[in-house]
C-alpha cells in the first residue's frame, strides 16, 4: 500500500492526524494511569469504614 | 478451519477448569448472603476483574469491535469514558456510598437497596421489573457474540453453542450463586485479558507496525464507502464530520449510551455491595480500569485496523468483507488473519468473555425475579404470611427465577436479527440511565431523598426512553414499526431528532423531573423523615 502523507494534511503522531483521536488515546492512557495511582496511594484508607 | 481435535481439547480444560472453578464457589456458599454478595467479603483482585469481566463482554469485543471496524477509531473515547466514568467515577463517588448503604441497610442487591433507601415496596419491585423488561435483550446480544465466532470459525451450528453457553454458565451461576460467579469472572478476565493483548500486539506486527498500520488506515479515508461518507464519516481514524448522522449517534448513541449507562448497571452496582469496605474497594480500581484499557481498547483498535488487513488481502474494506454484517467483522478477521492455535484460543477468549457477562446477568435477572419482585408478589397473594427474608427460600426463589429468565434470553437469541449487538447492549444501559440513575444518585446522596421525586424520575425516565425508542430513534423505531402504523412513517420526527438516542432525552427528563418534585416535595419532608433503616422485615 502507498504509505504518504495526504496533501495538506496535518503532521501525524504514530500515523493518526486528527487530534480528537490522538486525545482519546491520551485520555483513555492517562486515566488508566490515575485509577493505578489512586489505588496505590489509597490502598490502606477506608479499612473498617463500615463498622 | 481450526483443527477440530484442538479446538475440543482447549475448550474442554477451559470449561473443567470454570467449572472447578464454580464448584468451589457451591462449596462455599452456606447462605443467602454467599449467594447474593460472594459474603459480603471479596477481595480488590476479585472485585475489579469481577466488575471489568462484567462489564466487557463478547459485546465489547465482537459488537462493537465490529462497530470500530466500520466507524473507526472515534471509539477510542468510549474507553475513554469507561475509565472515567465506569470505573474511576463509579467507585470512587458511586461505589464507596453503595458499599457503605448496602452494609447499614442489609441490601442485597441494587433494586433492594433503592426500596431500604426509600423505604418503599414501589422502589423495589419496580426497578426489579424494569431490569426484566430490558436485560434478557442484553444477554441475547452477550449470547449472539459469542456464538457469531463460533460459527463462523468452526463451522458448528448456533443452537450447539447457544446451548453450550447457557448449560455450562446456568450450571455454576444457579448452583454457586455469586461466589462462583465472581471467582470465575476473574479466571475468565485474565483469559480475556492476556487473549486481547496479543491479539493487538499481532495485529501491529502483522501490519507492519504502529506508525505504518496507522499510516495506512489514514490513507484509507478515500474508500469509506459512499453510504457512509455521506453520513459524515470522515475516515477510520479521524472523528465524524460534527453534527452529521455519524457523529450523533458515535456521540449520543455509543460514547453517552454506554459511558453514563454503565453508572446504573445493576449487575456492576452489586459488586460494590460485595466489599468488606471502603479500602477494598480503591484497591479494586486499579485492576478494573488496566482491564477496561486492555480489552475495550484494543477491540476498538484492533476492529478499527482490520480495515487495513482486509483491504491487502482482498480488496474490501472490512464492513463488504463482512458481507454487511458488522458482527461478523472481528470473528472474519481472527479466522482469516491468525494462526490456528490462535483461532482456537481466542475462541476460549470469546467463550470466556461471554459467560462473566452472561453469569453476572443470569445472576442479576434471578435475583430481581427471585427475591426483588418475588417478594412483593408473594405478600400480595398471600398477606398474612411472614415474608421475612428466609436465607434457603431466597435462594430456591433465585435459582427459579434464574432458570425463568435464561430461558427467556435463549428465545430471544433466536429471533434477534444480525448487527444488534451494540445496539441491544446500548438499549439496556440506556434503559437504566434514564429510569434508575437519578433516583439512584438521591438515594446515595441525598441526606432526605424525596420518594415522590424517585418515584415520579423512575415512571417518566422509563416511559420517555421507551416513547423515544418506539416512535422516534430511527434505529429501533424503523424496526419496531410502531411509528409506521400509527403515523405512517418510521420515525415520528425527522433529522436530526431520529438519531439522537434514547439515553439523551430519558436521562435528562428522569433527572430534571426528580429535580423539580424534589423541590415541591421539600416542603413536606421536614415532617416525615425517610427512616434509613428500611422495613420491618428483617434480613439475615
Amino acid at each position: 500500500m502507498e504509505r504518504t502523507v495526504r496533501e495538506g494534511g496535518l503532521s501525524m503522531i504514530l500515523g493518526i492526524e486528527d487530534p480528537t483521536i490522538i486525545v482519546g488515546y491520551a485520555v483513555a492512557i492517562g486515566l488508566t494511569i490515575v485509577c493505578v495511582l489512586y489505588g496505590w496511594l489509597n490502598r490502606d484508607k477506608g479499612e473498617d469504614s463500615n463498622g | 478451519m481450526v483443527e477440530t481435535w484442538m479446538f475440543w481439547v482447549i475448550v474442554i480444560i477451559y470449561m473443567a477448569i470454570t467449572l472447578s472453578v464454580g464448584y468451589m464457589g457451591y462449596k462455599k456458599t452456606k447462605g443467602s448472603d454467599d449467594f447474593m454478595l460472594a459474603g459480603r467479603k471479596a477481595r480488590p483482585l476479585i472485585i475489579g476483574m469481577s466488575y471489568g469481566a462484567t462489564f466487557v463482554s463478547t459485546a465489547a469485543i465482537v459488537g462493537f469491535g465490529g462497530l470500530a471496524g466500520e466507524l473507526g477509531m472515534g471509539l477510542i473515547w468510549l474507553t475513554a469514558l469507561n475509565i472515567g466514568v465506569g470505573i474511576l467515577l463509579a467507585f470512587l463517588v458511586f461505589g464507596k456510598r453503595a458499599n457503605a448503604l448496602g452494609h447499614k441497610l442489609k441490601a442485597v442487591t441494587l433494586p433492594d437497596l433503592l426500596g431500604k433507601r426509600y423505604n418503599s415496596p414501589f422502589m423495589q419491585y419496580g426497578p426489579a421489573i424494569i431490569i426484566l423488561m430490558g436485560m434478557p435483550m442484553y444477554a441475547a446480544a452477550v449470547m449472539l457474540g459469542g456464538v457469531n465466532f463460533l460459527q463462523v470459525a468452526l463451522g458448528v451450528t448456533k443452537d450447539q453453542a447457544l446451548l453450550g453457553f447457557v448449560i455450562v454458565t446456568a450450571a455454576y451461576v444457579i448452583g454457586g450463586g455469586l461466589i462462583a460467579v465472581m471467582y470465575t469472572d476473574a479466571l475468565q478476565g485474565t483469559i480475556v485479558v492476556s487473549g486481547m493483548t496479543f491479539l493487538l500486539v499481532f495485529t501491529y506486527f502483522t501490519l507492519g507496525g504502529v506508525t505504518t498500520a496507522n499510516t495506512d488506515l489514514t490513507n484509507m479515508a478515500t474508500l469509506v464507502p459512499s453510504g457512509l461518507a455521506g453520513q459524515g464519516m470522515t475516515g477510520w481514524t479521524s472523528f465524524p464530520s460534527f453534527g452529521s448522522p455519524i457523529w450523533l449517534t458515535v456521540v449520543t448513541t455509543v460514547i453517552l449510551g454506554v459511558g453514563i449507562g454503565v453508572l446504573a448497571e445493576p449487575q456492576l452496582a452489586l459488586r460494590f455491595l460485595t466489599a468488606k469496605d471502603a479500602k477494598h474497594l480503591n484497591r479494586a480500581i486499579p485492576f478494573g480500569a488496566v482491564f477496561v484499557l486492555l480489552t475495550t481498547g484494543v477491540a476498538y483498535t484492533v476492529g478499527s485496523l482490520t480495515n487495513v488487513y482486509f483491504y491487502q488481502n482482498t480488496g474490501q474494506v472490512s464492513l463488504n468483507a463482512a458481507g454487511g454484517n458488522v458482527d461478523q467483522i472481528m470473528p472474519l478477521y481472527i479466522n482469516s488473519a491468525t494462526p490456528d492455535i490462535f483461532i482456537a484460543v481466542f475462541t476460549v477468549v470469546l467463550i470466556a468473555a461471554a459467560m462473566s457477562a452472561l453469569s453476572s446477568i443470569f445472576h442479576t435477572m434471578g435475583t430481581a425475579a427471585g427475591f426483588d419482585l418475588w417478594t412483593h408478589i408473594r405478600r400480595k397473594l398471600r398477606p398474612d404470611a411472614d415474608v421475612a427474608r428466609n436465607s434457603r427460600t431466597t435462594i430456591l426463589s433465585s435459582r427459579i427465577g434464574m432458570g425463568v429468565m435464561i430461558v427467556i434470553s435463549v428465545a430471544l437469541a433466536y429471533i434477534m436479527p444480525a448487527s444488534i449487538i451494540a445496539r441491544a447492549t446500548i438499549m439496556f444501559m440506556g434503559l437504566m440511565a434514564s429510569a434508575v440513575l437519578p433516583s439512584y444518585a438521591q438515594a446515595l446522596f441525598s441526606e432526605k431523598p424525596s420518594l415522590r421525586a424517585a418515584k415520579a424520575s423512575l415512571v417518566v425516565g422509563a416511559v420517555s426512553w421507551f416513547i423515544w425508542t418506539a416512535l422516534v430513534h430511527n434505529a429501533e423505531s424503523s424496526v419496531l414499526g410502531i411509528s409506521n402504523f400509527l403515523l405512517g412513517q418510521p420515525s415520528a420526527l425527522p433529522l436530526p431528532w431520529q438519531n439522537i438516542d434514547p439515553l439523551v432525552i430519558g436521562f435528562p427528563l428522569s433527572a430534571l423531573t426528580l429535580i423539580v418534585v424534589w423541590f415541591v416535595d421539600k416542603h413536606y419532608l421536614a415532617e416525615k423523615e425517610v427512616p434509613s433503616n428500611g422495613r420491618s422485615e428483617s434480613a439475615q
